[in-house]
Order: C-alpha cells, then sequence, then structure tokens
C-alpha cells in the first residue's frame, strides 16, 4: 500500500485503475500483440484528438462508464496531488491512505471535466499544485510539511481558496468510497426486510441530549 | 398501427397519463400512449446500491444530470437538448424541469403522496384570494382512497384530526416507518414551540401488499425502484395497462397539435419522431392531454385553427393563465446534541417518515401571509457525497488522524429544512407561445412570465424564522448565510417542479378551460388530464392529487363512452 507519510520521501503516484479500465488496457495490450506489433504497451489509450465531451443526458446508470473526457494532469502535478492528499488523509491504523485509493486519478478526472463547475475549479486546483510542486517533491521531508502546514494558515486568497477546494475534493472523493464508509460509519446502502428504526442506546443518548437543552 | 383504430389517445405517461391509461385500459378502451422521451424500464435500469465511487465525479449533478448522476432523470432536466423554452424580458425567474422517458416525472419523484384538504379547495371562500375549485374535498376524497390503496402509501397512524390535514381512512395506508434518530430528535425542538410532527405519506410499500415487492428500505428513491416497491407510473400504472392487451405505446413521440375535424371534434393528434425528425398524425375517438401542465399548454396553443385563431380551448384567453408552483427554502443546521451517535442505518424509506404539516391555518391574518406550508425535513447518516468537505468548512487546518476524527463526529448531525408552501394564482404567471423562438422541429415554444406575490414572500421569510427558531431551540447553528429577505431567499418560479394550473377547471368556459372532469368546455371529446387542471397550488405536493383526479376524471370519461356522448 503505498502511503506518503511527512518523514519518507514521497513514493512515486502509481495511478489506481478501475477494473473496467483495467479490461480496457488489456484489450489494448491484446490487439497490439494479435497484430504482431511485438511491443507491450501498459498504460491509457495515447495518441488521437483529446476528448473534451461530457457523459451526456442519459448516460448508462447501472454500470457507469469511466468518464469519457481526457486527463489533462501532468505527472507533476499528479504526483504533487498524491503528496498533498496524503497529507490531508494519510493512512490510519484501520484505513488506507488517499492515494492508495486513487485520490490523485479522481482530482485528475475532476480538473478535466467539460461542466462549468469543474472548469472553475481547473485553474484553482493547477495552477495550486504548479505552485505548491517544488515545494514538495524536491525538497526535504521537514520542508516538504511546513510547505503544506502553511497553506491552510495562508493569507493569500489564491492559496486559500487552493487548500479549500483541494482538501473538499479529497474528503468527498475519499469517504465516497466503500474504505471511506467504513472509517466514517456508514452502514446503509444494505437491502433490508423491515427499518426497526433506532436502537434502545441511541434513544438513551438523545433522551440525555434532551435533558441536557431542557427540552 | 396505421390500421388499428383507437378509442383514446393519451398525450403523457406520467402521473396523469399513466393513471388514465390504467383506468380507460381496465375499462375495455383501446388506447393509444404517446411518449416524448424513450421506453424506460425500471427493472433494468436502476442503478440500485451503486455508490457514488462508481460513478463519474462521484455522481454529482452536472448540467447532463443536473439532480446526479444516478437520478432517473433521462435526456433532460433544467434544459433538454434541442426543445428550449424562454423567458419573458423583465420577468422574474422561471425553470422547467422536464424528462424524455416512459413514465415522465414519477421515475424521480419526491413519493411525498398528501392528499389536499377541504380548505384547499375552497380558498377564495376562505379569505378571499386566488378561485374555488368546482369540486370539493368530498368529491375527491373516494379517489384518493382508491389512489392509495393501488399505489401503495404508507404512513398509517391514528387519526389526528388536524386542521385541513386529512387523515386517510383505515385501510388506505400502509405502516409508517419509524422515526429515525435526527426526526425523534427534531420532533422535540418543533413540539416546544407547539408546532406538530406527524408521520409521512410516503408512496413507498412498507408492508405486505399483493401484487408488490415490499421497500429494501436502502438506496435512494429518486433513482427509480428496480423492484417497484414504491410509485412510479412505469412499475404500478403501465404493466397493468399493457397486461388488458388494451394498450399501445408509441415513444418518443412528441405531440405538438391536437387536430380537429370538421364538426369541430378531436381526431387525433399530431407528433414529430424526435429520432427521425418525421411528422405524424393518428387518430382516435377522443384525445387526453396528460402532458405536464406546460406541455399541455404548449399543445393547445399551438393547436390554431379558424375556429381557435388563438388555440384550442382558449377562446377566453385561460390556457397558460394561473400557472403556479410551490413556495421552496431551505436552512440546514447542524447539532452537537447528533454528534458521534452510535452508528446506525438511516437509509429509511427513502422520503422522509415524519413531516410537520401547516400549523398556523387560524392565525394567518397575524402572521401576514394567507396561506400556508409544510415543512420536509431531512438528516441522518446518508450515504456520504462530495459534499462531505462542508461538514468540515470551519475547521480548516485540520488533517489526518484529527481530521478523520472530526468528520466522524459531524457525520449524520446536520438535519435540512425545507419549506413547501402555497402559491396564491397571480396574474403575472402565465405562459405562452414565444412569437419568435422553435424548438428543433420548427414547432413554437413556450415563454414563461413569473412574478412571487407577497403572499409567497412573507410566506418565505416566516419559513426562514421558523427555521432559525428551531435550530436554535434543538442547540445547533444555522450553516451558511442566512438570508431573512423573502424576495431573495424565495425559490426560482418552477424550481420546485410542481408547476400546475394551465389549463384550469371551473364552472363554464368562461372561467376555466375544463370542467371538473377535465373535459374541455370547447371540444367535447378532447380532456385533461395532468396538474394544469388545478385550481389552487396548496402546499401539499401535487402528484398524488393529480392521480386522484385523473382516475375520476378517466371513470367519467369511461362513462361517457359507453353511453355514446363522445
Amino acid at each position: 500500500m503505498s502511503a506518503n507519510s511527512p518523514e519518507m520521501e514521497p513514493e512515486p503516484y502509481v495511478s489506481k485503475i478501475d477494473r473496467r479500465t483495467a479490461l480496457a488496457w488489456i484489450g489494448v495490450v491484446g490487439a497490439a500483440a494479435a497484430a504482431g506489433a511485438g511491443v507491450v504497451v501498459y498504460g491509457p489509450m495515447k495518441g488521437g484528438e483529446p476528448v473534451h465531451r461530457g457523459y451526456g443526458t442519459d448516460p448508462k446508470l447501472t454500470k457507469p462508464e469511466k468518464a469519457p473526457w481526457s486527463r489533462i494532469m501532468t505527472q507533476a502535478q499528479l504526483q504533487t496531488a498524491a503528496v498533498l492528499a496524503d497529507f490531508v488523509l494519510p493512512a490510519s491504523a484501520t484505513a488506507p491512505a488517499a492515494s492508495a485509493l486513487g485520490i490523485p486519478d479522481f482530482i485528475d478526472e475532476w480538473v478535466s471535466a467539460p461542466y462549468p463547475d469543474q472548469v472553475k475549479d481547473r485553474p484553482v486546483v493547477l495552477n495550486g499544485l504548479n505552485a505548491l510542486s517544488a515545494k514538495v517533491l524536491k525538497a526535504a521531508a521537514a520542508d516538504r510539511t511546513l510547505a503544506m502546514q502553511a497553506l491552510s494558515a495562508s493569507a493569500d486568497p489564491l492559496t486559500k481558496a487552493f487548500w479549500k477546494k483541494f482538501r473538499g475534493l479529497t474528503i468527498g472523493a475519499y469517504y465516497t468510497t466503500e474504505a471511506g464508509f467504513k472509517d466514517i460509519g456508514y452502514i446503509g446502502n444494505v437491502p433490508r426486510s423491515s427499518d426497526p428504526g433506532p436502537s434502545a442506546e441511541v434513544k438513551a443518548v438523545l433522551e440525555r441530549e434532551f435533558q441536557k437543552l431542557g427540552l | 398501427m396505421a390500421t388499428d383504430t383507437y378509442d383514446v389517445i393519451i398525450v403523457g405517461s406520467g402521473a396523469g397519463g399513466g393513471m388514465s391509461a390504467y383506468h380507460l385500459t381496465k375499462s375495455g378502451m383501446k388506447v393509444l400512449m404517446l411518449e416524448a422521451g424513450r421506453d424506460y424500464d425500471p427493472r433494468v435500469e436502476t442503478p440500485m446500491f451503486n455508490t457514488n465511487a462508481e460513478a463519474p465525479l462521484r455522481g454529482v449533478g452536472t448540467p447532463d444530470k443536473p439532480f446526479g448522476f444516478y437520478d432517473a432523470t433521462v435526456d433532460g432536466g433544467w434544459e433538454v437538448p434541442n426543445e428550449p423554452y424562454t423567458v419573458a424580458d423583465g420577468s422574474e425567474p422561471f425553470i422547467w424541469w422536464r424528462p424524455r422517458m416512459l413514465g415522465g416525472r414519477t421515475n424521480h419523484w419526491g413519493r411525498i403522496a398528501l392528499r389536499f384538504g377541504p380548505l384547499d379547495f375552497k380558498p377564495h371562500s376562505r379569505d378571499g384570494l386566488g378561485y374555488d375549485w368546482p369540486i370539493s374535498y368530498d368529491d375527491l376524497a373516494p379517489w384518493y382512497d382508491k389512489t392509495e390503496k393501488l399505489i401503495g402509501v404508507s404512513g398509517a397512524a391514528p387519526p389526528r384530526n388536524l386542521l385541513n390535514t386529512p387523515d386517510s381512512p383505515p385501510g388506505c395506508l400502509m405502516e409508517a416507518a419509524p422515526p429515525r434518530a435526527f426526526e425523534i430528535f427534531y420532533e422535540r425542538g418543533f413540539r416546544a414551540m407547539g408546532i406538530p410532527v406527524i408521520p409521512m405519506h410516503g408512496a413507498v410499500v412498507t408492508g405486505q401488499m399483493e401484487g408488490r415487492n415490499t421497500c429494501l428500505f436502502a438506496t435512494p428513491c429518486g433513482r427509480g425502484c428496480a423492484i417497484g416497491a414504491n410509485f412510479q407510473s412505469t412499475t404500478v400504472l403501465l404493466p397493468p395497462a399493457m397486461a388488458t392487451g388494451n394498450l399501445t405505446i408509441t415513444t418518443n413521440a412528441l405531440v405538438y397539435q391536437v387536430d380537429l375535424d370538421k364538426a369541430g371534434k378531436a381526431k387525433g393528434v399530431s407528433y414529430v419522431d424526435r429520432k427521425t425528425g418525421q411528422h405524424r398524425s393518428v387518430t382516435a375517438k377522443s384525445v387526453v392531454l396528460a402532458a405536464g401542465s406546460g406541455e399541455t399548454a404548449r399543445i393547445l396553443l399551438n393547436s390554431k385553427s379558424a375556429s381557435f385563431p388563438n388555440g384550442l380551448c382558449n377562446t377566453h384567453g385561460m390556457v397558460g393563465r394561473y400557472l403556479m408552483d410551490t413556495v421552496g427554502l431551505n436552512v440546514t443546521g447542524q447539532f452537537p446534541s447528533l454528534e458521534g451517535l452510535p452508528p446506525t442505518n438511516d437509509d429509511g424509506q427513502g422520503t422522509e417518515h415524519t413531516y410537520v404539516p401547516w400549523w398556523g391555518y387560524e392565525k394567518q391574518k397575524e402572521l401576514g401571509f394567507p396561506r400556508g406550508y409544510h415543512i420536509e425535513i431531512g438528516g441522518g447518516r446518508h450515504m456520504p457525497s462530495m459534499g462531505m468537505g462542508g461538514l468540515v468548512r470551519d475547521d480548516d487546518d485540520l488533517v489526518g488522524e484529527d481530521l478523520r476524527a472530526k468528520l466522524r463526529q459531524r457525520f449524520g448531525s446536520t438535519i435540512s429544512f425545507n419549506g413547501r408552501g402555497e402559491m396564491v394564482p397571480n396574474d403575472d404567471c402565465y405562459c405562452e407561445l414565444d412569437p419568435a423562438a422553435k424548438d428543433k422541429w420548427g414547432i413554437p415554444v413556450l415563454r414563461f412570465h413569473w412574478k412571487w406575490g407577497e403572499s409567497e414572500t412573507n410566506q418565505a421569510a416566516h419559513m426562514v424564522k421558523t427555521f432559525v427558531e428551531v435550530i436554535d431551540r434543538l442547540g445547533g447553528k444555522p450553516q451558511g448565510h442566512i438570508e431573512t429577505d423573502g424576495r431573495k431567499a424565495i425559490s426560482k418560479g418552477g424550481e420546485m417542479i410542481h408547476e400546475i394550473g394551465t389549463a384550469r377547471m371551473g364552472h363554464d368556459d368562461t372561467d376555466s378551460v375544463v370542467n371538473q372532469y377535465g373535459q374541455s368546455w370547447a371540444v367535447p371529446n378532447l380532456f385533461v388530464m395532468d396538474g394544469a387542471v388545478m385550481v389552487s397550488s396548496p402546499d401539499k405536493n401535487p402528484t398524488l392529487s393529480i392521480l386522484a383526479l385523473a382516475w375520476r376524471s378517466a371513470d367519467n370519461m369511461a362513462t361517457l363512452a359507453k353511453q355514446g356522448a363522445l
């Protein structure tokens, strides 16, 4: 499990690909091999025109396809995003680090998206990552941590906006995963034959709160 | 199809179209249903149990899917490709939600199924504002009973006899889902203010029901339901209608005109095939419009002839008039008392388990606005979304273990209070044909005019005051900026997706477009069976009433057909 902590040199971030993408890539490799190209390429399809379209007004919902737009983040931006995402949510004793859940790829998906909200976020995030890049990728561990700690305290509105946005995206992306559900204590999304309502324990806590509130 | 002869063409497949098809096919009439959108099957298309992590952008709303990736709405939202609408210069904002799918908006609706009350049918008699319906609550009550038993509605409770908040008779409703922690919690705050909290009526099957699956108490209703445990036209009304052998459905058929014969009776409709662009005309002995209040008005206005140069049934300029929506407004609070509750499964029945009905009927004068609102209240430990960061927006410096701990503590500790109020119809709110704009197929589109009255903006201000007070009593803090000016805080026209009233029912052709059974005054074999017929816009969400009215109207229509009166 790749996990960047302030004490260590950041490990290079390797894109986490979902199973469907992996199958598509294997398909590319397979096709290349079948054509006798003699070269095995592992990676997303390169070349062709970049895609800037959205998923449309009638996407398949039961098995969503990978977002169709091309990703725009550079390797340096992706690596910086990995270090910063793991500063926000490093591995804990029971939960993985943000990078292990592919959060940097999600940041890339987000800033690359063609929709207005994401287009607005794009310069905020990318400029922030560019400004931070040298301070985290080629710095000593202590300087790296200081540089990231300084973000939330910054008086500069652009830096502040970057930090808020990046942290918010990281939190949202992290806790929408199964690992995030487990960490935060979301136990729903399972079929049940009835809804028993809250437990006696929960009701007892509420009663104590009502007493405190004089209700 | 060309050789088939139909008794009825129904335009639209949502609540009004679905219910009229259900009853008319069961009455033995041959029905052709025309739906502007594509075919849609919730059984195989619903993303039950999908997580946000599986969706692009973690499922957030985009212009392609404004209510989120998994929202059931197909090919639509606030904008529909190739099908524009306009808002007049000088108008307040108006937005119009349209899907393009079989079953229409019943696929994604909120499943809140409240009956209108006796006062709601006679608002003018009550306070001199707006207009009375030609029917009373007692006229519709038996149809509410039948509708609740057919579609499956939860919320049974001992009768409360609250003013203008009807209890359903025994046997109509299924058991109410138990209040969740946040619902138990807010009830205490409202109780201290003398405001009642009662079980919600939700169009969800919570118990054993013949021919239906019971709710799984998981996965949001707004995605639709693959097991048909909530009400959607596509799972509850259209399958039994199809089973009669009397229903034919044509999708992608965007109807734009009612065609008349020489005697002035409806002989069918014309539509454009949205996929091929081809124009077609189909015929039947009678026509039902149930395309949704906006689209129904548009069809009438576009049906021009020598007898009706300003549009069908529009001799007195009533079509498109008395357009109404619901007053909407939201305030969210965060509550330390709910922090750190033991993990609980709060997924529930999809719609709220309890709600606040309007409590101020006898205090309207002192309140400074004439009509009331109910409160829909959301909260609990719901499946995390991209909004999670909002839980720690004021704790900028938290990272790592401290951040994890704070998020765990705050998860499920916010409650959102949503006012939904009655609007008094006014002369500034209507739709008409835009003199210039046309859709992709050259058909004139609607132009909306909108202006909230003081009745609504004062009511909105009262909502804010009430929500801030209950949040305070519960020891919480309102989140974000609190706008106390009702005119600024109120929703946009159309935003609550309860637009109704463009072809209202009444006593005669000078005050209305249709009679109490949706039969148009001008063309005896032309009927309207959607929300367009409504005369007032009570705070109660309109879908249940659209269903009950459509059933009552379809029953009358079937009788007329048997008598040869059409």
